[in-house]
């Protein structure tokens, strides 16, 4: 039996009255991705944004490496200064990249690991050692995102699907345990998602654990090692790929792959 | 004509040490107001309601009333109704009152440009900073603040040249600046009385400075031009 890295139990959330999460509870193990999929509004994003401690659940508990970083019913999990810290466990690439437009590509990949590391007690002896580092493992990851020619490029000098890979080296350099994509090709042009979902299908090779949210089936079928179906708020149905896509259970999965047949995004 | 010919180097000798007292008084007025706004645009934004409903009516009072009625008060009420005259005497006095004034008074201006500044910077940029661990503090300098200024470098730009026009005002409390310099050659002085044209003169100091400024604050418009 194998420790799974993310523990996620019982999630409630409401905003005023409607009730967004209810009761979500599933795992992922280490160097596994799990692809959540569903229709808008069913509250995958916002499952995200908890995750990510940009939303505060009402109810539930967020474990990672059997570490409890969130527990409704345990004030201490919710000091606002320990929330910093808990968030370097997870990484978000976001549905607009949200990338700094008054930095070029590298600098957006080096900032919050500059300023990490100025917190570290050897940063006055070592400065220059520490940032030629950070500059090496960005121009790596960079280039891993095939951008190497791009890195002085300001965001608005980039095409969206460069800014997305620009995002996703953003969120790796602070090495997270867990990645986390929130629709990271809605808002792209058509010819320019396949190179944001091939970097995604490379991370996943190199058993980088992730949850992806996406509308892409035929993707999420073909990376995502477990798939969860969200539909108003609750968790219909998870399990294999093969199993959600060939075989599922549930009436309302059903409908909500037929919505997709023939859309060309399955 | 040539009497103004004959004028000309003793009014300019005493309207440049009146435009000096001039650029003082702006000088000091932008160099308190710039960090004082952004202090009362924090407090307007706060959400500690009580902060907020006070710093706003303080803004509402400043911006609600004229700058020259505060300048009376701010230079005469200590002394006169308190019987307390902390501002001392003299043109060291006079400066002191009216760069109170000046500061508070183009803080509270510059604290709603801040603030909107502030606002139209997307969520997103705030939240793509928080889940990179970064603190508030970093958030707010190293990715908000430039992008805010960017943004405000216009309606800056109105206010900063009005404010050069209104230093002027600190003529009400008798501070030796350019205006009670060129109305000094009305009464008589340096020999020179009954002149008009150098208070009418003054305006040539105030129409060159504001090019000069223009152009600065267009090439700073330009500088931030690199991002969008």
């Amino acid at each position: 039996m194998i420790m799974p890295i993310l523990e996620v139990e019982h999630i409630c959330k409401s905003f005023h009255q409607t009730e967004v999460l209810k009761d979500i509870t599933f795992s992922l193990e280490k160097g596994q991705a799990v692809s959540i999929i569903g229709s808008s509004g069913s509250g995958k994003t916002t499952l995200l944004r908890c995750l990510n401690f940009l939303e505060t659940p009402d109810q539930g508990i967020i474990r990672v490496n059997s570490e409890t970083l969130f527990d409704a019913n345990d004030p201490s999990t919710r000091i606002e200064s320990a929330i910093r810290k808990k968030r370097l466990h997870f990484g978000l690439v976001f549905q607009s990249f949200h990338l700094f437009p008054q930095y070029t590509a590298l600098e957006n990949t080096m900032l919050a690991t500059e300023l990490l590391a100025k917190e570290r007690p050897d940063y006055k002896a070592k400065k220059k050692d520490i940032h030629e580092e950070i500059r090496a493992q960005a121009e790596a990851l960079l280039a891993q995102m095939g951008l190497e020619n791009r890195m002085d490029n300001y965001p608005h000098q980039l095409s969206g699907g460069q800014c997305q890979r620009v995002a996703i080296a953003r969120a790796l350099a602070l090495k997270p345990d867990i990645l986390c994509f929130d629709e990271p090709t809605s808002a792209l042009d058509p010819e320019l998602t396949g190179e944001v979902l091939r970097v995604i299908r490379n991370l996943a090779d190199g058993n980088t654990t992730m949850v992806i949210v996406t509308h892409e089936m035929a993707f999420a079928r073909d990376v995502a090692n477990h798939i969860i179906f969200m539909d108003d708020g609750v968790i219909v149905e998870q399990g294999a790929p093969s199993q959600i896509f060939g075989h599922p259970a549930e009436e309302r999965t059903r409908q909500f792959l037929k919505g997709y047949m023939g859309t060309g995004h399955f | 004509m040539g009497q103004i010919s004959e004028q000309l180097p003793i009014v300019v000798e005493s309207l440049n040490i009146g435009f000096l007292q001039t650029l003082k008084l702006f000088f000091v007025t932008l160099t308190g107001s710039f960090p004082l706004g952004l202090v009362i645009a924090f407090g307007s934004m706060s959400r500690f309601r009580p902060l907020s409903y006070l710093t706003k009516l303080i803004v509402w009072i400043i911006r609600g009333t004229p700058l020259m009625i505060q300048l009376l008060i701010i230079y005469y009420f200590p002394g006169l109704v308190l019987h307390n005259p902390i501002w001392g005497s003299g043109e060291a006095g006079r400066f002191l009152a009216a760069s109170v004034s000046f500061i508070f008074n183009y803080a509270c201006y510059f604290s709603e440009i801040y603030r909107g500044g502030i606002q139209s910077v997307p969520i997103g940029q705030e939240e793509a900073g928080l889940v990179l661990g970064m603190t508030k503090p970093q958030i707010f300098f190293k990715i908000t603040l430039l992008q805010m200024i960017k943004r405000i470098v216009p309606p800056m730009s109105n206010e900063i040249i009005t404010l050069v026009k209104d230093t002027s005002l600190a003529r009400i409390i008798a501070l030796q600046e350019i205006i009670w310099a060129g109305q000094a050659f009305m009464k008589g002085s340096h020999g020179i009385s009954g002149a008009i044209w150098p208070l009418f003169f003054t305006a040539v100091y105030y129409l060159i400075f504001n090019g000069i400024l223009t152009m600065l604050l267009g090439r700073l418009e330009k500088k931030l031009d690199y991002f969008r």
